[in-house]
């Protein structure tokens, strides 16, 4: 009880420091935290379909980009304030995800990724034909409005959120139950579980996040393109971020994510064209080396609490 | 826009939808191949179909060789990659839940496409040998795609051919049935894996050789094909094999018939759309079920 108090402590301090930051730090500082709260936001939502019922997503970047022209369209077209358009960015993700998961989770095996794996091309190229709407390849401008702090909270409020949430699920009935069709499908049925049902609401809980950040990401840049904002390098890096740090943990995507980019930023990014190469070797050697990442190690070493 | 489709139109579409159908055809069973035998769906599919059309571009444009008969080369040397990536990587997946293969898989193809991004360049290439078209009386039959298409035709009937008739194709087919059952009438199954993942890898490299002839080549060339040989084995049926050549024949009918009325630009959506549907409405495919 006394480390779980500590724990907490130490989670409140870090949590007004992170609150107190913008006060004194500098611009950079502040910028780069921001897309570290992105990046905790969307390697956890990764994590919340794939990590917890072990169905890969290929193609979680089309939320992020639906999001983004959600939000920027509003903000742009239609003079919204920013943050309602960031969460009907996010509603628009959790209904694009509804079309697509309905179909493809009622199925087992592969369906599911490799529809998520064309997702991406799909919206891009959408996003290209409309150009009325979304600019095409010229892209889509907002109006200008420095509103990086303000930007810097709802992004932190969103990473806190999407981890609090994985907390809930992972401690509650619900969570034990995705864990199941993770270990074994078939069983999950025969307990009675409505799988498709439940893989879907984990999709649809996965899609909010990244549309949310998306839109949030397209007012802070107060400029989007197809290009920009449908990478696929994107996916991957939520991807190696949530292997690396421990898939289906609550710490596991923020570790990750915080590693991750910080070692982006400081080692490879002057090895830009390397990149991704190092990704793929990474996956790989995460997936036949070290499948539950560095948490799964440091709780198979220590004595650490099964919901960390 | 287009509403007005005359009966020459429809003729060209039809044709053009079959020479691109039997690509499809070949590639895809490729794919249905491994996901039969080894429960796997190879995410790397059309990277190592990128990599066949750079071993012939290399070929042709380095040795000045008929691209043609690089088909061949680019079927051997894709075999031996595939035989290395299943030895020293795949295998260890193979009973791992679905999610370890599937990441692993895509973890090679990030890495294949930048190594290709890396060695090759992003530059567009293109192996120009046969240009131009034979005119049959409405329909116009582009050179590179007929011949593709016959050297598609052939392959895959000597695929099914080696299938059906050698003692290695039934094994392969009997493990595809059931892994224990062949394990017990002494069939190697680790052999057939092997073997197995060597033969997708040459069917995606005759494809992305006889591909390259016709469109431009680029490292990032790759994806959209694992993405389209699934469709295919989804249309046909996981695990069916005639159906992979029902499902390619279908795919390139059904882009073909789209592209009269939609732009170029949306014909990926149109594939995106089929796959929703057919996983709708009929999630066993047309043919249904596995194969016999």
């Amino acid at each position: 009880m006394i480390r779980r108090g500590a724990a907490l402590a130490a989670l409140a301090a870090v949590v007004a420091g992170l609150a107190a930051y913008p006060g004194y730090a500098s611009g950079y500082g502040v910028r780069a935290t921001l897309q570290i709260f992105m990046w905790i936001v969307l390697a956890g939502s990764w994590n919340l379909i794939s990590g917890l019922t072990g169905y890969v997503s290929f193609g979680h970047v089309a939320f992020f980009g639906a999001g983004a022209y959600t939000g920027a369209i509003l903000v742009a077209k239609v003079g919204w304030p920013w943050l309602p358009a960031a969460l009907a960015g996010g509603v628009a993700a959790v209904l694009l995800a509804l079309v697509i998961g309905y179909p493809c989770l009622r199925l087992k095996g592969p369906y599911f990724a490799i529809a998520l794996l064309g997702l991406n091309e799909v919206l891009r190229a959408l996003v290209s034909y409309f150009e009325g709407l979304t600019g095409g390849g010229n892209g889509l401008s907002l109006p200008t409005l420095d509103a990086t702090i303000p930007i810097y909270y709802a992004m932190g409020a969103s990473a806190a959120s999407v981890t609090l949430l994985t907390y809930v699920i992972i401690t509650s009935r619900f969570g034990l139950r995705l864990m199941t069709i993770r270990e074994d499908e078939v069983a999950a049925e025969a307990m009675g579980i409505d799988t498709a049902r439940h893989k879907l609401y984990a999709f649809l809980l996965s899609a909010a996040g990244p549309g949310i950040v998306g839109a949030l990401t397209a007012r802070d840049q107060g400029y989007i393109e197809p290009i920009s904002v449908f990478p696929l390098a994107t996916t991957i890096t939520m991807i190696v971020m949530v292997l690396l740090g421990g898939k289906g943990t609550v710490w596991g995507p923020v570790l990750g994510a915080v590693v991750l980019f910080v070692a982006q930023e400081v080692v490879w990014a002057r090895y830009p064209y390397v990149h991704p190469l190092l990704f793929g070797a990474i996956i790989v050697a995460v997936v036949l080396l070290m499948p539950r990442g560095v948490l799964g190690l440091l709780q198979s070493r220590y004595r650490l609490p099964r919901t960390i | 826009m287009n509403v007005f489709v005359t009966p020459a139109m429809l003729a060209q579409v039809v044709v053009s939808g079959i020479l691109s159908g039997a690509l499809y055809a070949m590639v895809a069973l490729g794919l249905a191949l491994i996901f039969g035998v080894m429960r796997i769906i190879n995410v790397a599919h059309g990277p190592l179909l990128m990599l066949g059309a750079y071993t012939t571009y290399f070929l042709y444009s380095a040795l000045g060789l008929n691209p043609y008969l690089t088909v061949p080369v680019s079927m051997l040397a894709l075999f031996a990659v595939g035989v290395l990536l299943e030895r020293t990587l795949v295998f260890r997946v193979v009973d791992a839940p679905e999610l370890s293969s599937l990441l692993l898989t895509f973890g090679i193809s990030i890495a294949l496409v930048n190594l290709a991004q890396l060695l090759f360049t992003s530059d567009l290439r293109s192996v120009e040998y046969l240009t131009g078209s034979w005119v049959v009386g409405p329909v116009a039959l582009s050179k590179p795609r007929l011949v593709a298409f016959v050297f598609a035709g052939a392959l895959t009937g000597l695929a099914f051919l080696f299938l059906r008739r050698t003692k290695l194709g039934k094994a392969i087919r009997a493990t595809s049935q059931s892994r224990e059952v062949a394990m017990v009438c002494g069939i190697d199954v680790q052999r057939i894996h092997l073997i197995t993942f060597g033969l997708a890898a040459a069917l995606a490299a005759a494809g992305g050789a006889l591909i390259a002839m016709i469109v431009a080549i680029q490292p990032e060339m790759g994806q959209t094909w694992t993405f389209k040989s699934f469709l295919v084995i989804v249309l046909g049926g996981a695990g069916n094999y005639p159906g992979a050549l029902l499902g390619g024949i279908l795919l390139g009918l059904i882009e073909q018939v789209a592209s009269l009325f939609l732009t170029t630009q949306l014909s990926e959506v149109v594939a995106y759309v089929l796959l929703v549907v057919v996983l709708l409405v009929r999630p066993t495919g047309l043919l249904g079920g596995r194969e016999t």
